[in-house]
């Protein structure tokens, strides 16, 4: 396994830093299908572009393999994007990689909007608006001081994640397919955690049975079969669409779309 | 009073660079409190727009764009509870309420732009596999400006051109339609868990999927943790069982290797 492995360029201090900075651009690219994937990606690039150095074949499938759905909070971006540029200056598998990424962006946001819109927001907003209030300018001021402050820690926050990834590499490197086999297993696992929080396909249509009695679709039959079975399955049609018929990403997009807007106006969703 | 030509463009190109900073979380110059100042400084009325931030900044204390959710826009309720407090010299509190309408707007705008930009991802796709990353970075970077101009243009209307106009817009505007956005934001995200499934799922890892899955479904939590946590155990679980795999199949392979090494000798004899 040690001889697959290919020497890559070490990143610097400096390189962190203006990884933390870029992580400024993460919502940069957002839509709907992916998320911050792009912009995610476009953060991400200059340092994966010094690791790769002449490895151009090796740099576009890096870049390709960021390219999926992501969605985390964005004090917590610069800490996944640090861990993964360590992972990715070790050589690291692929499937590692990527069941990292995957698996830690949910929870890691949970962490991070606990911390910036529960904590931090409501605590600044409330000091400084009662200073507002009184017509002081110090409410304002404050509120901007804090936020420029809390977009500088974005550096050492970068800085924290690249370090805790080179800590647990050493322990990766021994057993790099095992680990790559267990990295999937929870990233598969947080998939499907994923697919029943953020898909929402609600039916609303009711059926008279009597002109007392309605049926609702959702809540009496779809949700006894089994909750979230709609989205569930709407994912897998979209999956096997992609993988097996080759549909076209943008016609997906396009039709679920549509249909969204039609449904609606039909009254079912 | 009313607002000038000088005054409403000048009250746009901030909206440019509140709406860059909502759209990248950056310095929370976005937030009300920020937005109101900015507004009432513009219009000659400071005072009156660091009073109208912190009322602004405690209504919308609560309404955090958390977990891909899009609460009504901070910014045009910022300028417009600003203006319209400053031209027909209601109170800012009531302000906040006819300010709603524009917010709304604003809202189903954001939503229809991370549902449409969808379709940049294809194109970003194809400079990726061709190694064309300044094409890519400017693709990733055109929602940013696309949605910086929508906030010019929306901005400038409300505030000078067409204030009336909008708010028939916003009230005219078939609930079906914007439900429609709604439900397409709801869903979209399963085209970006089909592509990411493209690429991570094999079918040994079914199982896996549809635990996270039912995990989420009933263990009602605000973030992903517990799945992630369940993710985790079940790598673990799996890591351990590989590595003895493993194990066993060395000693298995030397064994082996032994036995024929002493099968060989004997042929000598």
């Amino acid at each position: 396994m040690e001889s697959e492995k290919k020497a890559r360029n070490k990143l610097s201090r400096r390189d962190i830093t203006k990884l933390g900075l870029l992580s400024l651009f993460n919502q940069s690219g957002m839509n709907y299908q992916r998320m911050q994937a792009d912009g995610w990606t476009f953060a991400m690039i200059p340092s994966l572009k010094k690791v790769y150095g002449d490895d151009k074949k090796g740099l576009i499938e890096a870049v390709k393999s960021n390219l999926q759905f992501i969605n985390t909070n964005n004090y917590a971006a610069p800490l996944l994007m640090g861990l993964e540029a360590s992972l990715e200056e070790n050589g690291e598998e692929r499937s590692t990689i990527d069941g990292l990424r995957v698996a830690l962006f949910g929870p890691i946001a949970g962490i991070g909007d606990a911390i910036t819109w529960y904590t931090i927001l409501p605590i600044v907003a409330g000091v400084t608006a009662s200073f507002a209030k009184q017509g002081s300018i110090l409410g304002p001021l404050v509120f901007f001081i804090v936020y420029v402050a809390m977009f500088l820690a974005r550096i050492p926050i970068a800085h924290l994640g690249y370090s805790a990834g080179t800590k647990a590499i050493s322990k990766i490197h021994e057993n790099s397919a095992i680990v790559a086999h267990a990295a999937s297993v929870l990233g598969c696992t947080v998939i499907g955690g994923l697919i029943a929080t953020y898909v929402q396909i609600d039916v609303v249509t009711k059926i008279q049975v009597t002109s007392s009695h309605t049926i609702s679709i959702q809540k009496e039959f779809f949700d006894n079969i089994f909750p979230n079975i709609l989205p569930l399955g709407y994912t897998f049609l979209l999956y096997w669409l992609l993988k097996k018929k080759n549909v076209n990403p943008v016609t997906l997009i396009i039709l679920t779309f549509l249909l969204s807007i039609l449904f609606s106006w039909m009254g079912v969703l | 009073m009313a607002v000038t030509l000088t005054q409403g463009v000048l009250i746009a190109i901030f909206a440019i660079i509140a709406g860059i900073d909502f759209w990248l979380e950056g310095f929370y110059i976005f937030r009300p409190m920020i937005v109101c100042t900015v507004t009432g400084f513009l219009l000659g009325d400071l005072k009156l727009g660091i009073i109208a931030g912190g009322l602004t900044e405690l209504a919308f204390a609560g309404l955090t764009p958390v977990g891909g959710t899009q609460p009504p826009n901070p910014i045009m309720a910022g300028i417009m509870t600003v203006v319209i407090a400053h031209t027909t010299g209601n109170s800012p509190a009531t302000a906040i309420g006819l300010s709603l309408p524009f917010s709304i707007l604003m809202q189903y705008i954001i939503l229809f732009c991370y549902s449409i930009f969808s379709v940049f991802t294809k194109k970003a796709d194809e400079y990726v596999a061709k190694g064309e990353f300044r094409k890519f970075g400017m693709i990733v970077l055109l929602p940013t400006v696309l949605v910086a101009l929508l906030y010019s243009a929306f901005s400038f209307l409300s505030v000078y051109g067409a204030q009336n106009l909008m708010k028939t817009l916003v009230n005219s505007m078939p609930t079906w339609l914007s439900h429609g956005f709604t439900i397409a934001g709801g869903i979209l995200p399963a085209v970006g868990f089909g592509l990411l499934l493209k690429s991570m799922l094999k079918v040994k890892y079914v199982p896996y999927l549809l635990l996270g899955f039912t995990a989420a479904c009933f263990i009602k939590f605000g973030n992903l943790m517990p799945v992630a946590i369940i993710g985790a155990s079940l790598a673990w679980i799996e890591y351990g069982r590989e590595k003895k795999e493993q194990e066993v199949n060395k000693k298995f392979k030397n064994m082996e290797k032994s036995l024929e090494n002493v099968g060989g000798e004997e042929d000598g004899i």
